[in-house]
């Protein structure tokens, strides 16, 4: 039986009626009286982090507000759905991935004197949110990137970003799935102005990357992945954050956090709320709740990342966790490298080189 | 041959709508709305708005503006997609994986339908059941049972530093493209098992006797009947392995290591790493191009309706 055309046309109408009729609706108001506090709020973030620990002053405050989460997976996945036009009325991006939204206004400007917990905010971290001088994000976790490695495997120890390139640990080297991160650490390591990679520079790194693909055991993609390859022993030297770190110390997996000398590299997450939302209301409690002290103490315990709250961090007493912040040696942070903001042609360049890198025979 | 479906052969004497019935056109049409509108309907929001709306995104030049806003077509995606030859390589690299991963599936798992049609008799449905097995648990869950068996620490390596064949553990198990094609091949063979088993089923058993009867002795018998009767059934498990595995990627990202990525992964990462859905769409509309062309072509040769009749 063959269908016939007429009913074929009218399905195929009736379905992009549907389709215009559910985009059109896509941004229907949600009236919130502001002094009952019901109503939903969407809110995309990574996985994880839609766990009640990580919002529990939200959720203890306003108990009848519904918060709906939607999961991205990278950066790069957040970014293109709210360039698609996801509704979501809060999101969750990281250095280097901010400036496009302010370029493509997709993102609100934050009114700070909402927000009751901002004095705890210290300024170096405030600045990060800010864009063209105006705060549009707020920080929230934040941790270093560094090289982490078996110090059983590795009993010379690691002083420089340039293990992950050496030889000597061919077939036990796992490098983080990511374009804009190869492209740093090759910055650090050959002083490269990484905001301001040339095309030549661009060229040499993307060589250097497939020659090191030969040496790298896998890339990885989540942490767990990374945790599991090192606890095996198949991995002895790996870029990593530091949640990675604090896991395996926490499970006796002998291993070190590298201070290399061109220093350690530090992101922060922030949070910042879509343009044109309905919800600015709940959106604004909700960040200022994100950035309360249950919540953040949830952030270093759970996740063994730093919160932007300072009287968190002051807070922090667990041996293993002074030791992944090293809170105790200053010079540390002194000496590290905030992620600096990708514009869309970096973003655009550097992820195709990548992703030659990985195509390459 | 214990269950068996009936012979299509019937077709010849009572096969197709009698004329008579024609004029019911109320019937049809009644059942046409009953029949195709709720899977047509499906296809058409899942697969076919998306799959048009991904055709119309790598006309653009960037990712600016929402899935609606309108934009200027360009063909800077396809143009920069044409200069990039690790890109074409993969592609090719991709595609004789796949060819390679269909032969060995079906090749391997004929020999398990053909147990299965003629030689199960009453343990048939245990067989068969033992077969499906699989498919009851999750597809990543297999795969990462072969990262357990092909780890440094796995089963295999393990068990060969027991029997003293190896001191140290090899490394050249996982983490590579061989591991990527092994675990395929493993996905694959009970799909590949059942297009090939219902059409040995569909062989009457009557052309056996009538065989036997003339003096054709089993090989030949296999030859002549049983092999050329059943390739619908293998060109059907051929394609239906190679045609999902040139888009592959989630075996890839797990077992693959950093040198075992194919031409699915690289889509991917636009699509999730580089926030390059223009490129990314760029990407499945050439493959997608490439996998239609070949099977054009393959059905050309092998005419599947000749076959099925």
């Amino acid at each position: 039986m063959k269908p016939k055309r007429p009913g074929y046309l009218f399905a195929m109408g009736t379905m992009l009626a549907l389709v215009l009729i559910l985009s059109a609706c896509g941004g229907a108001p949600a009236e919130v009286p502001p002094e009952e506090m019901t109503g939903a709020l969407s809110v995309l973030d990574w996985a994880g982090y839609d766990a009640e620990d990580f919002w529990i002053d939200f959720k203890n405050a306003y108990p009848n507000v519904t918060v709906n989460f939607e999961i991205g997976i990278s950066d790069a996945d957040i970014y293109a759905k709210m360039a698609a036009g996801n509704q979501a009325d809060v999101f969750h991006p990281y250095t280097g991935w901010l400036q496009f939204y302010v370029d493509e206004g997709l993102v609100e400007e934050i009114d700070t004197s909402k927000l009751s917990n901002w004095d705890k905010v210290p300024d170096h971290f405030k600045q990060i949110g800010q864009i063209d001088g105006k705060q549009y994000f707020i920080p929230w976790d934040w941790g270093f990137t560094s090289i982490l490695y078996r110090t059983d495997m590795v009993p010379e120890g690691v002083d420089s970003w340039a293990a992950l390139m050496d030889p000597k640990y061919a077939g036990h080297i796992s490098m983080w799935d990511d374009g804009p991160g190869a492209v740093t650490v090759s910055s650090y390591i050959h002083g490269y102005d990484e905001t301001a990679i040339t095309d030549e520079q661009l060229a040499a790194i993307k060589e250097e990357w497939i020659a090191q693909r030969g040496l790298n055991l896998f890339y990885w993609a989540g942490e767990p992945e990374l945790i599991e390859a090192m606890t095996s022993g198949d991995v002895w030297v790996a870029y990593a954050w530091q949640g990675a770190y604090a896991t395996l110390l926490a499970n006796g997996v002998p291993v070190a956090y590298a201070n290399p000398k061109e220093g350690r590299n530090s992101w922060v997450g922030v949070y910042g709320i879509r343009k044109g939302t309905d919800n600015m209301d709940l959106a604004l409690k909700f960040l200022d709740a994100k950035l309360a002290e249950a919540t953040g103490n949830n952030v270093v315990n759970l996740f063994y990342y730093g919160h932007s709250n300072q009287d968190v961090m002051n807070g922090i007493t667990d041996e293993t966790l002074k030791e992944a912040f090293s809170v105790d040696d200053p010079s540390i942070l002194e000496k590290t490298n905030f992620t600096p903001n990708l514009t869309a042609e970096q973003r655009d360049a550097w992820t195709a080189m990548w992703a030659e890198v990985k195509a390459a025979p | 041959m214990t269950p068996s479906l009936p012979s299509p052969k019937f077709k010849e004497f009572g096969g197709g709508v009698p004329k008579g019935r024609r004029g019911r056109g109320l019937d049809r049409r009644a059942a046409f709305w009953f029949l195709y509108i709720p899977p047509l309907f499906w296809l058409s929001l899942f697969f076919l708005i998306p799959l048009f709306l991904m055709f119309l995104y790598s006309f653009r030049a960037d990712m600016r503006g929402s899935i609606f806003a309108s934009w200027q077509p360009a063909l800077d995606q396809y143009i920069k997609l044409s200069s990039t030859a690790s890109y074409w390589r993969l592609l090719g690299v991709s595609v004789l994986t796949a060819f390679f991963i269909a032969f060995v599936s079906v090749a391997l798992s004929y020999p398990v339908a053909y147990f299965l049609a003629f030689h199960a008799r009453e343990r048939f449905g245990f067989y068969l059941v033992l077969l499906l097995v699989p498919f009851w648990t999750s597809y990543l869950l297999r795969v990462m049972a072969w990262k357990i068996m092909l780890g440094t620490e796995g089963v295999i390596n393990s068990f060969l530093i027991y029997l003293d064949v190896i001191r140290e553990p090899l490394t050249s198990l996982l983490y590579n493209r061989s591991a990527v094609i092994v675990t395929l091949i493993y996905v694959w063979i009970p799909f590949a098992t059942l297009p090939i088993l219902a059409a040995l089923q569909r062989i009457d058993i009557s052309l056996f006797e009538a065989a036997a009867d003339l003096g054709a002795r089993p090989l030949r018998q296999f030859l002549r009947i049983t092999l050329p009767l059943s390739l619908p059934g293998v060109f059907a498990s051929f394609f239906m392995v190679f045609i999902p595995t040139v888009g592959e990627y989630v075996t890839p990202l797990l077992v693959g290591g950093s040198s075992g990525m194919l031409y699915g992964n690289i889509i991917q990462d636009f699509f999730t790493k580089a926030a390059n859905w223009p490129f990314g769409s760029a990407m499945s509309m050439v493959m997608l191009a490439g996998t239609l062309v070949f099977v054009f072509f393959a059905t050309r040769i092998v005419n599947l309706k000749d076959l099925l009749e």
